[in-house]
């Protein structure tokens, strides 16, 4: 019932939410346990489903040729799926992959509409969570156009410490579009300018 | 300023109508109209400032003719994020949602005819209709696929692709907006593009036009 609660404070942030709404939502969705490096979602597939990360990470990338190029990496607390896939009916391009053993709280396309449908809140509530969504998109478009790769670097540092350790550095660099070699030097030179104030 | 059906033509209530029914087929005329009463119709000319940055912007608004350019400044460099046309939705998103100074300028590149909905009359419509909420939603979800769309274009295809792409999709853009503009846009240096330009311009050699004789 862990799995629950997560998504229950989650959505609490957004609207109050009443304990029977939440039972309502409870009975559309399900609790999925994913391992490590499946796949999720596959490029070309028509997703389903969104998906609320009660625990692990999650890494979206698509194919550019044979390489792999990582848009976005997903860990507790939000929601995920290929959204424009799942709102539009049209092929994912992109990949949702398990970086980690994941527990998700998953509703399907049909359920989430059913909720929509049934009662005029639900639909208050669902363009309460789609308006933070698109603020947060907003904001990284923003932020990817106004800083300069080493300041989106230590942006990234900050916003995302809780995922350095966690992600492979390649897949870091990808996501934030600097060469692997670029991301060594500039995590070297700032552990050396921490060290520098750490002295003085 | 009034507001109302009478105010825009004919040929805009009825492009209006067609751009909500696209998020709900059953929005009708009379829907159109009460929706109305909330709204503004705005004026601008050209190269005029809708929003500048540090302000709060209050309007979301649905161009009816015309055209305006979101873009941002960084350090000496801008960076138009939006060319707005007729039919199409432009605020500054973050702004005007979460009532903060905003980041993006808005400007008009043309004489501009807005249809545009204030915060507060937002908050009454969306009380108002039944279906205020569901319209809202879609429309944001819209938004949000349209810039999800573009950042999968712009991370998978080649600066020529998206050059090609843009232009077969909006061939009336390159004669209505500044290439400058438009190459910001696309994220291509503006000599990639002006060469772009020129290769697309190559006059065929199939018909006898005298245009091609020298």
């Amino acid at each position: 019932m862990d799995n629950y609660r997560a998504l229950q404070e989650f959505l609490g942030r957004f609207m109050p939410l009443s304990g029977e709404d939440f039972a309502i939502l409870k009975k559309k969705s399900s609790v999925v346990h994913i391992r490590k490096k499946d796949i999720i979602t596959d490029a070309g597939d028509t997703e389903l489903y969104l998906y609320f990360v009660v625990k692990g990470l999650i890494r979206e990338y698509f194919y550019k040729g044979s390489q792999q190029v990582t848009t976005d990496l997903i860990s507790e607390g939000t929601i995920t799926g290929s959204v424009t896939s799942f709102f539009t009916g049209a092929p994912s391009h992109f990949c949702l992959q398990a970086m980690e053993p994941c527990s998700l709280v998953a509703i399907h396309k049909g359920a989430l509409e059913d909720l929509y449908r049934s009662n005029r809140s639900w639909e208050k509530f669902g363009r309460i969570i789609t308006t933070h969504f698109l603020l947060q998109q907003e904001k990284q478009i923003l932020n990817s156009t106004i800083l300069s790769p080493r300041e989106r670097f230590l942006h990234f540092l900050t916003a995302y410490n809780h995922l350095v350790q966690r992600v492979p550095q390649k897949y870091l660099a990808s996501f934030l579009q600097i060469k692997p070699e670029t991301f060594s030097r500039m995590k070297h030179l700032l552990r050396k300018n921490h060290k520098k104030q750490s002295v003085s | 300023m009034k507001n109302g059906f009478n105010h825009i033509s004919a040929e805009m209530a009825q492009s209006a109508l067609r751009y909500f029914q696209g998020f709900m087929p059953e929005f009708t005329v009379t829907d159109l109209q009460s929706l109305l009463q909330y709204c503004q119709i705005r004026k601008f000319p050209r190269k005029a400032k809708l929003v500048e940055e540090g302000e709060v912007d209050d309007y979301l608004n649905l161009v009816l003719s015309g055209l305006v350019r979101k873009y941002v400044r960084s350090n000496t460099k801008e960076q138009t994020l939006q060319l707005a046309t007729e039919g199409h939705l432009v605020h500054s998103e973050l702004s005007f949602l979460t009532r903060q100074p905003s980041l993006a300028i808005l400007e008009t590149l043309e004489p501009t005819l807005l249809l545009s909905l204030r915060f507060d009359k937002m908050e009454e419509a969306l009380e108002h209709f039944p279906q205020g909420e569901r319209m809202g939603r879609l429309m944001l979800t819209a938004m949000y696929i349209k810039k999800d769309e573009r950042r999968y274009a712009r991370a998978s295809k080649t600066v020529r692709e998206l050059f090609m792409d843009y232009v077969a999709h909006h061939p009336h853009m390159l004669q209505r907006v500044p290439q400058k503009y438009l190459a910001s846009y696309l994220n291509i240096k503006p000599e990639t593009f002006s060469r772009l330009k020129h290769l697309g311009r190559k006059p065929q050699k199939i018909n006898g036009s005298s245009k091609n004789l020298t």
